[in-house]
């Protein structure tokens, strides 16, 4: 990175959080500093994508279309289908009460000890994902760049603080609008230079047969082995209850569309996620294929990330390093040559030509990739730095082939999606501690001015244990699919919760109360019984909680609480 | 108790969307399964297409 780079992400980054301090400023309530204003739908769409979508989705995602194709797109089937829930049952249901938290609600219809049992769900998974949020990208870019990872970490951290401090719910929609404009921007003009940059001469048919050819293309899996990850019916199963969980119970997510100024803004900025996810989430894929297919025709170094090249290098067990990078440039030299061959016969109209090319053309790839996993397990064993390859491929490209003053905004992408995420999980873990927790157990008689003044501190309390846990995070191997796994143990009880909650009259505190720590219990058997897809865990959770609900109601006294909470 | 949102008493608000073409919620709603069946079908084809 140059000046000119520094200038574009140091320029941006601090002006967008300017800019949601001075449009805050001034004393707020306690309703506007933690459910926001009059916020329009568009901006409450944004919001809720700007939430979910964190670094690691713009770093890792292409990175992934790169190693494995389109497949992940199968992840956000259940999308669509659970914001519709989320829109028509839960969302109107929160608005009327006009709830602070979903756990809120919990309380109401049940009884304190279901709030406090969804709260602490909520806060002990989002907490540690709060430091994978900023962890995540700071390890990739310092790795690339050469940074201090501890001072990106806490510079990062401590500026989303401040203005999450200062300026509230309002202060995250009103940034979140201008982040997510600058994560547009770069990554339509990363796709634009990519596509320019492209062989002359690769059409969009030879481009897209390529990377079929490759197995990059195959979207939708029909395999109903429920080992597999990534299905059609994980995807639409597994996938729906996991989003419903996480859209309709997860308070990060709440929050955003509870600070529409009408149940229409709320709805419409849902029902503008469901119809834009799928198709922004394969884009950002198809960006990786692309990738792909740009380095069939440049030479790719053997490994993205520079300290699994470096442990190459460096490595006891490998002799002769130079010869294992001479070997793979070779493979990729025939490679380039028989693809080459392939687009003249392919042009030429000669499709067996064309076939036996493509067929050497493969060939030379396999070559290639066990050449690069030969060399990946030779490292492996000294260090966990080769298994996170993918997360490194799109920013190679970036540094490799995209233009000064372009690299700043690619970077200042990534860091608007950091803080945007960041900023909306630190603004709901306070606002989920001050209400459910604070106002609940500590000081019941609190006014909302000392609920205010607590919040802000609470905002400063879980953002320097995000810090905290993003700077000892490389101390747990394999932390993002750890938190995945947790996020996915919790939320389907979680889920539970609010399904017998909105659905079930019969059942009371009580007996949903014992059901979720039945059901929790059981998750945990299974998940270190099984070997199930992570994906599957929402929905055992959630039909765990409501049958256990509905078996247990009829052996306790306690009658449903408060018929205007149904 | 606190109050629920004025903009809530409003039948109005609940029926209609505002939005031009797009007047009923179930029409959104519709709006967003068909896109979602589209896109699935089109990834379906891509699949089939390119493997």
């Amino acid at each position: 990175m140059n000046a000119l780079d520094f200038v574009v992400l140091i320029g941006s980054m601090l002006g967008i959080a300017g800019y949601g301090i001075w449009r805050t400023r001034g004393r707020q309530d306690l309703a506007s500093y933690l459910k926001g204003g009059q916020t329009p739908w568009f901006a409450i769409g944004l919001s809720v994508m700007a939430t979910q979508a964190s670094a690691v989705t713009f770093l890792s995602t292409p990175g992934q279309g790169y190693a494995s194709g389109l497949g992940f797109v199968q992840i956000y089937f259940g999308v669509p289908l659970a914001l519709l829930i989320v829109a028509i049952f839960f969302l109107p249901i929160f608005r009327r009460l006009n709830v602070y938290t979903a756990y809120e609600y919990l309380g109401r219809r049940f009884d304190t000890k279901t709030r406090l049992l969804g709260a602490a769900l909520f806060l002990i998974q989002r907490g540690l994902g709060a430091g994978l949020t900023i962890y995540a990208p700071a390890i990739v870019l310092t790795t690339v760049f050469g940074w201090p990872l501890d001072l990106t970490i806490i510079c990062s951290g401590l500026l989303v603080i401040v203005y999450t401090v200062a300026g509230g719910n309002n202060a995250v929609t009103v940034t979140q609008k201008y982040q997510f404009g600058i994560i547009f921007a770069g990554m339509l003009t990363a796709g634009c230079l990519l596509l320019a940059k492209l062989p002359a001469g690769l059409t969009v048919g030879d481009t897209l047969t390529l990377a079929g050819g490759f197995h990059k293309l195959q979207a939708v899996n029909f395999s109903t082995d429920v080992h597999e990850r990534y299905t059609l019916w994980s995807g639409l199963l597994g996938g729906t209850f996991l989003m419903l969980s996480y859209f309709g119970t997860d308070q990060s997510q709440v929050q955003r569309y509870l600070s529409g100024a009408s149940l229409r803004e709320g709805r419409l900025g849902l029902m503008f996620n469901a119809v834009c996810k799928i198709p922004m989430q394969f884009c950002i894929l198809m960006l990786g294929v692309l990738i792909f297919v740009f380095y069939q025709f440049e030479p790719a170094p053997v490994f993205f990330n520079p300290a699994a090249r470096q442990l190459l290098v460096d490595s006891r067990s490998n002799p002769a390093p130079g010869a294992t990078e001479g070997a793979f440039n070779a493979a990729g030299a025939g490679l380039r040559t028989e693809l080459q061959n392939w687009l003249h016969a392919r042009h030429a109209g000669d499709p067996v030509a064309a076939e036996h090319a493509f067929a050497a053309a493969t060939q030379a790839y396999q070559q290639g990739e066990q050449i690069r996993r030969d060399a990946g397990q030779q490292i492996a064993a000294s260090h966990a730095a080769a298994g996170n390859e993918a997360d490194y491929v799109f920013i190679t490209f970036i540094l490799q082939q995209l233009p000064h003053g372009v690299i700043g905004l690619l970077v200042a992408a990534f860091f608007a999606a950091t803080f945007s995420s960041k900023a909306a999980e630190l603004n709901a873990l306070s606002a989920s501690t001050t209400m459910d927790i604070y106002r609940q157990l500590v000081r019941r008689d609190a006014t909302d001015a000392a609920c205010v003044t607590a919040s802000k501190w609470f905002t400063v309390f879980w953002g320097l244990v995000a810090i905290g846990f993003a700077l000892y995070a490389h101390l747990v191997e394999n932390l993002i699919q750890a938190v995945n796994i947790l996020g996915s143990i919790f939320y389907g009880v979680m889920l539970g919760l609010f399904v017998v909650a909105f659905f079930i009259r019969y059942v009371g505190g009580t007996a949903v109360f014992c059901a979720a720590l039945a059901a929790q219990a059981l998750v945990f058997v299974l998940y270190f019984s099984l070997t199930i897809s992570y994906l599957w865990y929402p929905l055992i959770g959630c039909a765990a909680c409501v049958a256990l609900s509905l078996l247990m109601q009829p052996l306790v006294s306690a009658k449903p609480k408060n018929d205007e909470a149904r | 108790m606190k109050p629920a949102p004025a903009a809530e008493t409003s039948s109005r608000a609940a029926g209609e969307t505002g939005l031009p073409l797009l007047r009923s919620w179930p029409a959104v709603y519709g709006l967003v399964l068909g896109s979602f069946a589209l896109w699935v079908g089109l990834l379906v084809l891509l699949t089939w297409m390119f493997s």
